[in-house]
This record gives structure tokens, sequence and C-alpha cells, in this order.
């Protein structure tokens, strides 16, 4: 499965550098909460040895039209080699299923849904058919307030219908430990906005993947490859329909 | 029996004034030994609680997940065998709070802990107003909060506050607690609750970021054993052990690296204390020769000899190393307590392990150097002694082969009583000398790098004294005479060279190693460092944010970064993949995104290793900046293309120059890739704002909660507490590096300017005679001069050019520090050791210059 070379390691740089990737780690964290317990941030950031073998994604997608992956870590793969994370392997779903698309990874770890509304227009220029927004992880870590929350994922949402294109809503959990109130208020802003806007909503992007030890990696945040494709199978279930069969092309 | 006695007695008696010397400088080196280990153990033990107390515990095993049975029955398993002392729980996990009264708005997120009876197990939970800590304070839902949350909520001590649906009464506010080490860097302040009553307000479950702890204190012997067996027995991740001793972090870094240097220095005295009673037994017992030869003609047995000497050298040595003990007493008064404030109200007192320690090197050095060269005597003939050709003048191109006969002969004649002396009380003093080293590392180092100069040192005084061979004809009184001196038979051009030598590489060594240690602490403890960080700042707020920030009381303005995240897909037009999944996975917390910024000019903590940077000039091509570390490990070239993946577009920069950067120093942060600006103007990013927040926990407090109402996406973080450990524990290993070093410094001058003393009366005889045939004071103070001199000068280039190499082999590999040779720092260490050296060799000798030359030699 794994076919890389064993990374020829190059010294560690001096250990120094861990005041700033505090900070670093803290703006990056991937899905926060992974902050106090962060082993040890001066990794974070820290370059790893090419083996300067060729990328595994390299299939000719370029010309194809898009489909934008909208999200925080859990769309970037956070811990995950770059063709394993949700959106690569929806891809090669997509290619074996006979579409033709491309799909863009616009994860940005760490990024939230404030971060999401300010990006949207970069994400969706050129040929955009489909945008699944899957923002709002480390809202909830973060305890920011369900009404922004809904705030930028509706503006989110019109932008993309100004422009035509089909939004898939991915929902996602606050952590139970930040209060019952404030999960249920937070829970409750997805499928108002899926009502509200008529967009398709996939209830909880780690359906079946979170709390499950096998499928995440040791910091319990983030999903593992075999979390991420199940994530992908998840997405794609409500993904089909808002595609053309056989793509265009 | 009583010839012995009363010989010894007879002797002392004699030559009191010489004794007086010898005990005097036995007295010194050991004062040195036990005061300098005394200060050592009490600074490092203070140390090791303050390390304690920053974890709250010895050991501290964590995990995410709550406890399940099998774990939990495996760790207590581990624990039962560790012999663990005291236990208790600890669960952490981040939530909202709110005032219970509704009249009341705000909500705050804070970092919730629930503790049980028995936190913490070192340190002190610290309470304002002068309330004392008790668990009881917690019973029937009492919670402590950080001054913090009470600004930012409006709460007062014995207000209701809202944990989850829970509500919980505040029953103090905590001015410091222990265990900042772990979890110190989050969203919000600190709040204590009972841990039973955290588990019952149904926050915890599925789903739930909590850590789960147990803390223990643990004998320390066993404790690296536990840690070791508790991380084989769960290799993954998920359950975490530390121990206070550990270096995951800064704080652990520095407290080791203070602890390698304490090590360093104690037993480097250690060392400069056996040197200084060595050499001045050496000459102590040089001088006796004579009387042994003359006891040995009327009759004495060897044994009687023997016996005599030993007695005398033990009795004295005793008396100076008891003598040193009291002196070390008197040191360790004289240190000011205000040194060690910082360090929890510690005063040093000597240690039972020190005085020991002090006592048997001082005995064990002068017995094993007096016992040799005495057991010597009594294989030579009287007459030989008398004519002082026990060690003959260097033999000559003609008597080699009589040298190789007599070597033969020597192998054959093997004295086993003297080997087996020599061998049992060096074995003796090894074993002193690794009690209690600490680290065995800079033992070996220390010890090897000695040896080593050691050899060199006994080199160059036989290359000196063939070196000044052809001096002897040289005309100049003053000169001709120095080289005879030094050719000397009695090898004290050798015991000056050594000791000055040995006594310099230490020193200096010591000496340069403090300098780069504070020069490193003080660049990480630089005051003005940020502590308070805004992230996620969207670009849209970066301007009002900035204004905001500017009348925020900020302590140095607020500094605004645009941050980026992006991927390296390709490299000189090759597609590369940056890690491997092993590596990955190997890494838990490694984001394969890099984060990049942009930006016109350089950081002041960043310098150009190669390229250039560019102007501000506008670019038709997109460029980019790596630091050093890309460089090394990818071979990336300037010139060199990188791809970039930025949110779904590709682009190319050419590496235009290469930065390194000073990751130490935090102020305005490390990227390892920067672009000019231009292309990236158009990309989606945010700020981080980094800023010294406003001293007053109040002031910063009611900034924080503006900001979150004016900007609510924007998360603080608020490093402070971490800040703040981080600088205190610097602070303290600062004092204990300077105090120690101080120390050391001036003891080792000590032993070693009464070592050189010491051999003045080598030269009494000499000098006396000179007079007699009407030499002038002068010219034998030049003659003295000019010797002192020259040994001084080449034990000191020597002793400093090893220095050198062994400040940078400690700095490099044992502390991990950046290292400055300072080369003039050296070459004053080495004229100053060879004027100290002149002028002691000299002045010691004034009373030999100004006394009647017939009044010595009758002495002899």
């Amino acid at each position: 499965m794994d076919t890389h070379a064993p990374p020829a390691r190059a010294p560690e740089g001096r250990h120094r550098r861990r005041a700033w990737h505090v900070v670093l780690a803290a703006a990056t964290l991937a899905v926060l909460a992974a902050c106090g317990t962060a082993d040890d941030p001066s990794r974070e950031a820290a370059p790893r040895e090419s083996t300067g073998q060729p990328s595994v994604a390299a299939t000719p997608v370029a010309d194809r039209p898009r489909i934008v992956a909208l999200g925080d870590s859990l769309t970037a793969g956070y811990g995950l080699p770059s063709n394993q994370g949700y959106p690569s392997v929806l891809q090669q779903l997509l290619d074996e299923a006979g579409y033709r698309y491309e799909v863009v990874n616009m994860g940005v770890s760490g990024d939230t849904s404030a971060g999401g509304l300010r990006r949207v227009d970069w994400a969706l220029e050129g040929d955009v058919r489909v945008v699944i927004v899957a923002l709002g992880g480390n809202d909830g870590l973060r305890g920011l307030s369900p009404a922004d929350l809904e705030r930028n994922l509706g503006g989110i949402i019109d932008r993309a219908r100004a422009r035509g294109i089909p939004v898939l809503l991915c929902g996602m959990e606050a952590p139970p430990n930040l209060g019952a109130s404030y999960t249920r208020e937070f829970r409750a802003v997805y499928p108002r906005l899926a009502k509200r806007d008529g967009v398709t909503l996939l209830p909880f992007l780690l359906d079946g993947v979170a709390g499950d030890p096998s499928l995440n990696q040791a910091d319990g945040i983030h999903p593992n490859a075999d979390g991420a494709r199940r994530m992908a199978t998840l997405v794609l279930s409500r993904l089909e329909p808002l595609l053309d069969r056989r793509g265009t092309s | 029996m009583t010839f012995v006695a009363r010989m010894a007695v007879r002797e002392i008696k004699a030559s009191w004034k010489r004794l007086l010397f010898f005990f005097l400088c036995v007295a010194i080196g050991v004062a040195a030994i036990v005061a300098l280990r005394s200060v050592v153990q009490t600074v490092r033990g203070a140390l090791q609680d303050q390390a304690r107390a920053l974890l709250a515990a010895d050991v501290v095993v964590q995990t995410n997940r709550p406890w399940d049975d099998q774990t939990l029955t495996k760790v207590d398993e581990r624990l039962a065998e560790a012999r663990v002392a005291a236990r208790t729980e600890l669960i952490e996990t981040t939530t909202m709070v709110r005032p219970a009264d509704p009249a009341k708005g705000g909500v705050r997120m804070v970092e919730l802990q629930g503790i049980s009876p028995g936190f913490p197990l070192h340190g002190a939970v610290v309470l304002q107003d002068g309330v004392r800590f008790r668990h009881e304070l917690l019973a029937d839902r009492g919670a402590l909060v950080r001054p913090e949350l009470l600004v930012q909520l409006d709460l007062r001590v014995g207000d209701r506050l809202l944990i989850g649906d829970t509500s919980f009464t505040i029953r103090g506010v905590v001015a410091s607690e222990p265990g900042r080490r772990v979890g110190a860097f989050s969203f919000g302040g600190r709040v204590l609750v009972d841990r039973a009553e955290l588990l019952g307000t149904g926050l915890l479950s599925l789903g739930s970021r909590a850590r789960y702890a147990i803390m223990l204190r643990v004998p320390d012997d066993s404790m690296e054993q536990l840690v070791r067996t508790l991380r084989r027995d769960f290799p993954q991740q998920y359950v975490s052990v530390r121990s206070y001793r550990g270096t995951e972090d800064q704080i652990g870094e520095e407290l080791q690296r203070a602890e390698n240097y304490l090590s360093l220095v104690g037993f480097v005295v250690l060392v400069l204390g056996g040197i200084g009673v060595w050499s001045v037994t050496r000459v102590f017992v040089h001088q006796k020769v004579r009387s042994i030869a003359v006891m040995k003609c009327v009759g004495a047995s060897s044994a009687q000899v023997l016996a005599v000497y030993v007695t005398q050298v033990a009795a004295l040595s005793m008396a100076g190393s008891l003598l040193g003990v009291a002196l070390a007493r008197l040191a360790l008064l004289a240190i000011p307590s205000r040194w060690l404030d910082g360090l929890g109200g510690v005063t040093p007192s000597l240690t039972t392990s020190a005085v020991l320690q002090g006592v048997g090197v001082g005995l064990l050095v002068s017995l094993l150097f007096a016992l040799v060269p005495l057991l010597e005597t009594r294989r030579v003939k009287p007459l030989l002694l008398l004519r002082d050709q026990v060690t003959a003048a260097p033999p000559s191109p003609a008597e080699r082969r009589r040298l190789r006969e007599r070597v033969v002969g020597r192998l054959r004649g093997t004295d086993w009583t003297k080997v087996a002396t020599a061998f049992g009380v060096g074995l003796a003093l090894a074993l002193v000398a690794g009690w209690q080293a600490g680290s065995l590392r800079v033992g070996l180092l220390v010890s090897v790098g000695f040896l080593a100069v050691a050899l060199v040192l006994g080199l160059a005084a036989t290359g000196l004294v063939r070196a000044v061979r052809p001096l002897r004809r040289v005309r100049v009184f003053p000169v001709r005479h120095a080289a005879i001196s030094v050719q000397r038979p009695g090898g004290q051009t050798r015991v000056i060279l050594i000791a000055v030598g040995l006594g310099a590489f230490l020193i200096l060594g010591v000496k340069a190693l403090e300098r780069n240690l504070l020069n490193e602490f003080s660049i990480e403890a630089r005051a003005n460092g940020p502590d308070l960080f805004l992230i996620d700042v969207q670009p849209d707020q970066a301007e009002p944010l900035a204004r905001f920030l500017e009348g925020a009381g900020l302590q140095s303005p607020a500094r605004l970064l645009p941050v980026l995240r992006a991927r390296v897909t390709g490299v000189k037009g090759r597609d590369v993949s940056l890690e491997s999944f092993d590596d990955v996975r190997s890494r838990g917390s490694l984001a394969r995104e890099y984060v990049v910024t942009f930006r016109d000019r350089l950081e002041p903590n960043e310098t150009i290793v190669d390229g250039q940077f560019w102007t501000a000039a506008p670019a038709t091509d997109v460029e980019v900046s790596i630091e050093r570390s890309i460089r090394d490990r990818f071979r990336i070239a300037i010139g060199d293309r990188i791809r970039f993946d930025i949110l779904g577009r590709v682009i190319e920069a050419r590496v235009t120059s290469v930065r390194e950067v000073e990751w130490a120093d935090t102020r305005a942060g490390g990227f390892m890739f920067v672009f000019r600006p231009g292309a990236l103007d158009q990309a989606p990013r945010t700020y981080i704002a980094i800023a010294r927040g406003p001293g007053d926990a109040a002031e910063r407090a009611r900034l924080q909660r503006a900001a979150v109402d004016r900007f609510p996406n924007v998360s603080i973080i608020d490093a402070r507490e971490i800040a703040k450990t981080v600088e205190e524990v610097l602070g303290n290993v600062t004092m204990a590096v300077s105090v120690v070093g101080a120390v050391a410094v001036f003891s080792g001058a000590l032993i070693l300017i009464g070592s050189v003393a010491m051999t003045k009366f080598e030269r009494l005889h000499e000098a006396a005679v000179f007079k007699t045939l009407g030499a002038g004071t002068r010219t034998i103070a030049a003659t003295m001069a000019l010797e002192y001199g020259t040994l001084g000068l080449l034990a000191g280039a020597i002793g400093g050019l090893a220095s050198v190499a062994l400040s940078w082999v400690v700095a490099s590999r044992v502390l991990d520090i950046r290292w400055d040779p300072s080369a003039l720092y050296v070459a004053a260490g080495v004229v100053i050791t060879a004027l100290t050296v002149t002028v002691v060799g000299v002045v010691a000798s004034v009373d030999v210059l100004r006394r009647k030359p017939l009044s010595v030699l009758r002495a002899e």
C-alpha cells in the first residue's frame, strides 16, 4: 500500500524553534483542541526530507470541471499523505465510477467558517460545478458563537448560489464538553440552513468515524486513512445526485 | 611506633611554616570542592523542585480518552512495581462558562480542571487574599477561578457560575497553580473543581475532548524505569507519559541544560581541587627526600621512614581537609542570599555528600601522591637521594643504550607494592569522584578532555625543557638561569605546566560555557517577547484590529502577519511529495501544509545566507525566500523553482534567497517560506497578531473581552502564563549558572595560586645562593619572572586552546546551544593566566628576596 521509500532523515533542526511554533501550532492547529495536549509543537511545520518520488495523484485532471472541497483540516487531510485525504479518495472513487471531475482540495487546517466566507470567491473561480462546504469544526472546538457560524455558512452558500453552483453542506458537531446548550444550538445550524436555502445536506461529515479509535489518528480528532475513506464514501453518496452522469466533457 | 610519632611531631615543629602552607593549600582545595558541590546540589535540588511543581507531580500518565479497564489495569500493575508514593487523578477539558445570573451576559471558554484530594503532589495552589488552598473549598460544587475570568464575566467570589448546565459557587481566586507545564497553552483561564463533580456535569460523553491524567509521586530511582516501561506498554500515542525530567518542551530543555552545566562544574571543581592537592603534595614530598636520606643513613628502616611521612601527610591533609570544610561553611555564608532568591528562598548549606567527597579527595589525593614517591625511596640508595639523582638529567644520545637497559631492568623489578598502592588509592579516588557526579556523559567528556590535555601538557613540558637548552649559553643572566631553572631536575616545570594548564583549561572552559549559556538564556528570555496571540484574523478585520490594539495598552506594538497555507508539490520540475506516510504517522502533529507569508523586508531575527532578498521594486517573477533547513534538507539551490499548491492554485516560485531564522527570537516569528509581495495579494489569507499584552492581569482580561466582543471569530491565545513560567525558569537557571560559575572560577584561581606559590620552596635555596654570590634582588626577580612567565604563558595557551575545544564539544553535544568561540575572551584568559602565574611566582618568593640569605641557608 505504502510504496514510499523510508525518508532519509536529515538532522532535526535545533529544537529552538519551539516558542514560535507554539504559536504557529495554535494558528495551524488543525482542528484546534489538540492545543493543550499537542505533543510537540516544534515538530509542526518542520519540513520533511523529500524522497523525490513522483506524487501519486498525478493524473491529468486539470482540464476537467471542478468539484471544490472547501473545508478545514478534515478536508486538508491533516496528518495524512496528500493522496489519502478525503478529497483525494473522492477523486479516485469518482474516477472509478466513470465521472470526469477534478476534485480541488481547498481545505485549510485551522480554518473557521469566518475564514471560509473570506476565501469562497477565490475558491469558486473557474469551472466549478459543485462546492462541498465542510466547515465549522474549528468554530465548535473554539466555542465560537453558533449565530456567527450560521451567518458565515449562509454567506458562503449565498455566494455559491449567486454563481449558480450547487452546494453540498456537510454538518459538524461540537464536542459535548462545551455543554449541552452549546452543542444543541450548534447542531441545529446545519439543517436550518439546508432547509432555508434548499441545499443538499450531509448531516454529519464524520458520521461513523468520530469516536471510533480505529478510524482516527492518535489525537482523537483527525481521521486516519480508513476514516478518510469512510468520509469520502459518505460524501459521495450525497454528491452523486448533484453530478452529471459520466460528467461533462 | 613512638619513634614514628615523635619524628612526625619533630618534623612538624621544625618546618612548621612550610607545613602550614601545605596544610592551607589542601584546605583551599577541599573547601572549593565542598562549597561548590554544596551550592551545586542545593541549586540543583531547587531547580528540580521547580520542575516538579511545574508538572505538579513526578510523573504524569495521561490519555485523551476515558480510562478503560484494560488500560487502567495495565497502568496499575506498572505503578505497583514502581513503588508509587502518592497518586491522584485529574481530568481537564475545555468548556463554556457563564454567570448563573441571567441578567449578566457573557460566556467564556475556560480550561476546566477536575482535581482529586491530594492535588497537587508537588508545588502549591496559591489563592488570592491569603486564602489557603484546601480541597474542601471545592466541596458542594465549589470552583476556583483565575482572576481574568471574574473581570471577563463581571463576577465576584461567592457568585455562582454555570459550567455546562450545572451551577458552581466561586470560592476563591487562583493566583498561581502548579502543573502549568502541561496544557499551559489554552484559550481560556483555568477553573478548578472537584473531579467527581466534573464527571457529574455530563460534559464528558462520547466525543468530548478531555485529558485524563494520573499524577504520581515516584521515588527517583524507579522513575525513569517506570516512564520507560509505560512508554513501551503503550506505543500507541493515546497514552502518554512524562516525568518532571522530561525535555519535551522548552522548560525541560533549559532545566536539563542547567543540570548538565551544574554537574559539569561540580566535576570540574573536584578535579581542580584534586590538582591543587596533588601539586602541593608533590612539592612537599620532594622536599623531604633529603631528610629521608639522612634518616636512612643513620639507620632508620624503610618502613619507619615511610610511616613517619605517611603519618605526617595523613595528619596534615586530614587537618587541612577539616579546615577546608570549615572554610566552605564560611564561604557559603558569604554568598549573598538575594542571589538565590528566585529559587524559593533556598540557602545553600553543606551537604553530607559534598563534605565526604571533599575530605575524601583531600585525603586520597595527598596520600596517593605522597605514597608513590615515598615508596620509591625505599629502593633507592641514600647517597643517590642526597645527590639529587632520583630524577637525573635528560639522557644524552650516548646514554640511550644504557637507558634502554634501565627500562628493561625497571620492568623486571617492578615494585608491585607501589603499583598496587597506586592502583588501590586511585580506584578509591575514582569512586569518590564518580559518586553523585550527576551526568555520566559530562563526566566522561571532561575526563577524556582532561587526560588529553594532561598528556599534551606533559609533552609540552618535555618539549620546553629541550627547547630552552640552547639558552643555557646565553650571556644574559636572567635568561640563562631561567633556562637552567626550567631544566632543573625535580620536575617542577612539569608540575606548574600541568597544574596551571589543566586549571586554565577547566576554568576557561567553564567560563566560556557559562557565557554561551547565559547568552542563550538571554535571547530566549528577551523581556519583550510576545505573549498575546490573536489568530484567525480575517483580511477585512486586519485594519480595524490594528487600530483596536493601538489603544489597548500593549507593552509593545502589535504586529500583524499575513499567513497562508501552502503545499509544496514540485521542486525543480519534479513532482515531489514532501513526506512519506510513515513519517506523517510517526509524528501525529505534523501538518503537511506549510504556513507561509509575504513581505518586503527581512525581520530582525533573519539573516540572508545565500542569494539576495528582494528590494521593494515590483517583481516580474514570483519569488520565494526559503529557510536554511529547507535548503539543506531538500537540496534546493538559488534559482530553483518550487511549485506550490495554494488552495488549489498552482504557483511556481523562483528561489532567490536563503534565510537563516533565529528561532529562539520569537518577536517576529519564523517562516520556512516567505514570498515576495505581489503574487499572493489575491490569495485568501488570515492574519496573526503578535503582541506583548498589558502586564496587569485585569487589563489583559478587559482587552480580551473587548476584542472578543468586536471580533467574535478571532481567538486569543494568552501565553502569558507559559511565558512567565519560561521567564522564571530562565531567570533561575541564569542565576544558578552565574553563581556557580563565579564560585568555580574564584576557587579554581585560589587553588592554582596555592599550587604555584608552593613551588617557591624549591627556590629558596637557589635564591639564597645567588644572593650570597652577589646577585641583586632585581636580577633574581627577573629570572623568576622570566621562568614563571614562560611556564604560565605556555600552560595558559595550551589550556586556553583546549578550553575552546571543551566548550565547543559540551555546547554542541551536551547542552545543544549556539557556540561562540570568542577568541578575544580566550586570549584574555591566556594573558591573565600568564600574568597571574608570574606575579604569584615572584611575589610568593618576595620574602626570600628580602630576607638575608644566611637565614634561608641555615634553615635548610
